[in-house]
């Protein structure tokens, strides 16, 4: 069959944030859906967001409410959301109580006064909340339709008078296996929340979608005033396209070290700069940011240990404007500090801030206190989510300079305590080192993924102008790297000279 | 006890029924009809045991202020009933005591769902009165039917 031939399915607004990525671009129209879940996990507000955003006058949306919240009561819970407008009702959203048929009849009675309701209304949508509660009640006489009967003859009604339903039911995740009930749906959402510790982790999954591909997997969602939000995993660039690998070198603003990377950071690549408490790192990661500005490339700074002002103040020290371009929109300082944000949704509010200002690059600083400032229970995905995060980033072009504190030893060179140097393409070191009586500090390029870079240790001092390396290649010492050098008398300076010399020689 | 405002909408609601047939707006039979519609009405969003529990209420608190609705009682559907050893149940909700029974049901449809969607529901059940929002003196949204 060609595509001409396919049936096109027209894909509605869930209303949530989010959620429209994650099943694939809409959910489809006509589509029968459960929406499964423990109490309290947001089944009826998710269809509530779906109703508000799909229900016109002429079609509108049917809510049947069942046993349990009575609807006085669910309609003083749900207008304190944003998305309820009063002004849909009645006319776009008619909410009709069942209990008294469900008590006092059988289910076949319940269908029919849904049938009824549905034919003289012409719904877009209709929600049973909830359907769960029906199966409930004992009526035990022969030949009453048992509950999936019910769901079978009510789908098949609905789906041919072309509305798009859902069933609100309260499941617990060992009932969604093999449960017959189910093999009706056409979607199948599932919402559940997991405390850790003194956070609440809200997940959805959509377990099964027809027609089109969903995201898999657990997607974080909150439950705001705006009622729900959902995070995708693959935070909405699941769609985009990456951009071929770009030859272009970004400046870091450090003339001496775009030297040592052969022009600059190569644009698009995650670059990791590590080093002790006081190296300098924020001093690097805001030239970078800066010199981007100055070249006419819009940054974000997404800030975890100081706020937005502490941080403008700072630049402003080293002679960096940060004030004026945050004014022109053309940088964005994210101050992301609260304990119990979902990393999904931190990094969802990063990428919002780079699609919202057309950001080319970005710094996160530091990891650690992005870490810290994620509620317990997201702080083992952490790797995972940063690691997509980075991907979807710079796979649209965009250059990621974050900073990580590590603990300076001084028998080790450890390039970062969270095991993350295999996310960077690119890796600078900076280190305290002890000469003659001074602490003084080294950099050093560990690694680029995208070519050839300086393997010189390189003295820097930071300075009213920032970071600046001084002079040439630190000759005199072997044992940098571990903090604490030896200087090279004359004939250890040949001894080391040597190996270099043969290698060079063997190389001809 | 309700607001003035809650019992003016009460009255308004009576004015619009009084007005389809040309009854007085406090005869017992018009607070009948409104009572009804209100019931019909909210009976299908909240369903007959939500609508008989706020129906219970707000006769208990008119009672207090009016000792007349003292043997009116709410019934298994949500309907008034007087007992029959009364006089005549449109007697007892006659006048201001009807009034009252009305305003404390609006008056808790307001506690419970706010003005603008009690507002709503009773455009439903009036259609073809004009309820609009609008600023009271206080500050408060209320409604006025037109």
């Amino acid at each position: 069959m060609s595509a001409r031939d396919k049936v096109t399915i027209h894909k509605l607004h869930t209303g949530v944030p989010g959620l429209d990525e994650i099943v694939g671009g809409g959910l489809p129209e006509f589509s029968f859906n459960i929406i499964a879940g423990a109490p309290g996990s947001g089944k009826t507000t998710l269809a509530h967001q779906f109703v508000f955003a799909n229900a016109t006058p002429e079609r509108p949306a049917l809510y049947f409410t069942v046993l349990g919240e009575s609807a006085i009561k669910m309609l003083r819970y749900q207008q304190q959301y944003t998305f309820f407008d009063p002004a849909k009702l009645p006319n776009s959203i008619r909410f009709i109580n069942l209990s008294q048929v469900v008590l006092e009849k059988d289910l076949g009675a319940v269908l029919q006064e849904i049938i009824e309701e549905v034919e003289k209304a012409n719904p877009a949508v209709v929600v049973v909340d909830s359907f769960r509660t029906m199966v409930r009640i004992p009526h035990g006489s022969p030949g009453e339709m048992d509950l999936q009967a019910f769901i079978q003859q009510l789908a098949l009604f609905l789906a041919s008078w072309q509305a798009t339903t859902f069933l609100i039911g309260e499941y617990a995740e060992d009932e969604l296996r093999d449960n017959p009930i189910f093999t009706v749906a056409d979607g199948l959402f599932w919402l559940s929340q997991i405390a850790e510790r003194n956070s609440v982790v809200r997940k959805l999954q959509i377990v099964k979608l027809r027609g089109q591909a969903s995201v898999p997997g657990l997607h974080t969602f909150r439950i705001t005033d705006a009622g729900l939000q959902a995070f995708s995993r693959t935070f909405g660039l699941s769609g985009h396209k990456s951009k071929p690998p770009s030859q272009r070198r970004l400046s870091i603003g450090i003339p001496e070290l775009d030297k040592m990377m052969g022009g600059g950071i190569p644009e698009g690549d995650s670059v990791l700069v590590t080093g002790a408490s006081g190296t300098g790192k924020s001093v690097l990661a805001t030239q970078f940011i800066a010199e981007g500005i100055r070249q006419g490339e819009p940054g974000i700074v997404a800030v975890f240990e100081e706020r937005p002002q502490a941080y403008t103040d700072r630049a402003g020290s080293f002679g960096l404007d940060l004030e004026a371009p945050q004014k022109d929109g053309t940088l964005l300082i994210l101050y992301l500090r609260p304990l119990d944000l979902s990393v999904d949704e931190t990094m969802n509010e990063i990428l919002d801030a780079v699609k919202k200002i057309g950001a080319k690059r970005l710094v996160i600083d530091s990891l650690a206190g992005f870490e810290m400032a994620l509620s317990p229970g997201f702080r083992e995905d952490f790797r995972e989510s940063l690691y997509r995060m980075i991907f979807a980033l710079t796979g649209i072009g965009v250059t990621i300079l974050s900073t990580v504190e590590v603990d300076e030893s001084f028998t080790e060179f450890p390039f970062s305590t969270y095991s993350i140097s295999f996310l960077t393409d690119d890796i600078i070191r900076l280190r305290y080192v002890s000469i003659e009586g001074r602490l003084r500090k080294i950099l050093v390029i560990i690694k680029m993924r995208g070519g050839n870079h300086s393997q010189d240790i390189r003295e820097y001092e930071i300075t009213s102008k920032g970071m600046v390396i001084a002079g040439e290649r630190l000759k005199n010492y072997q044992r940098l790297i571990t903090g604490i050098p030896e200087r090279l008398n004359r004939s250890n300076e040949k001894e080391a000279e040597l190996p270099r010399k043969s290698k060079a020689k063997s190389k001809t | 006890m309700v607001s003035q405002q809650t019992r003016d909408l009460a009255r308004r609601l009576l004015a619009e029924e009084a007005a389809l047939d040309g009854t007085s707006l406090t005869a017992g039979s018009t607070v009948s009809r409104v009572y009804e519609k209100l019931r019909r009405n909210l009976c299908a969003l909240a369903g007959v045991a939500g609508f008989r529990s706020l129906a219970s209420r707000a006769l208990t608190l008119a009672k207090a202020e009016a000792p007349s609705l003292n043997a009116t009682q709410v019934t298994e559907d949500g309907s008034l009933q007087v007992p029959s050893e009364a006089s005549d149940g449109d007697e007892l909700t006659a006048g201001e005591s009807g009034i009252i029974l009305l305003a404390q049901l609006i008056g808790l449809l307001h506690a419970f769902i706010g003005k603008t969607l009690t507002s709503r529901l009773l455009q439903d059940a009036w259609p073809n009165a004009v309820f609009e929002d609008c600023n009271s003196e206080d500050g408060e949204k209320h409604e006025r039917a037109r």
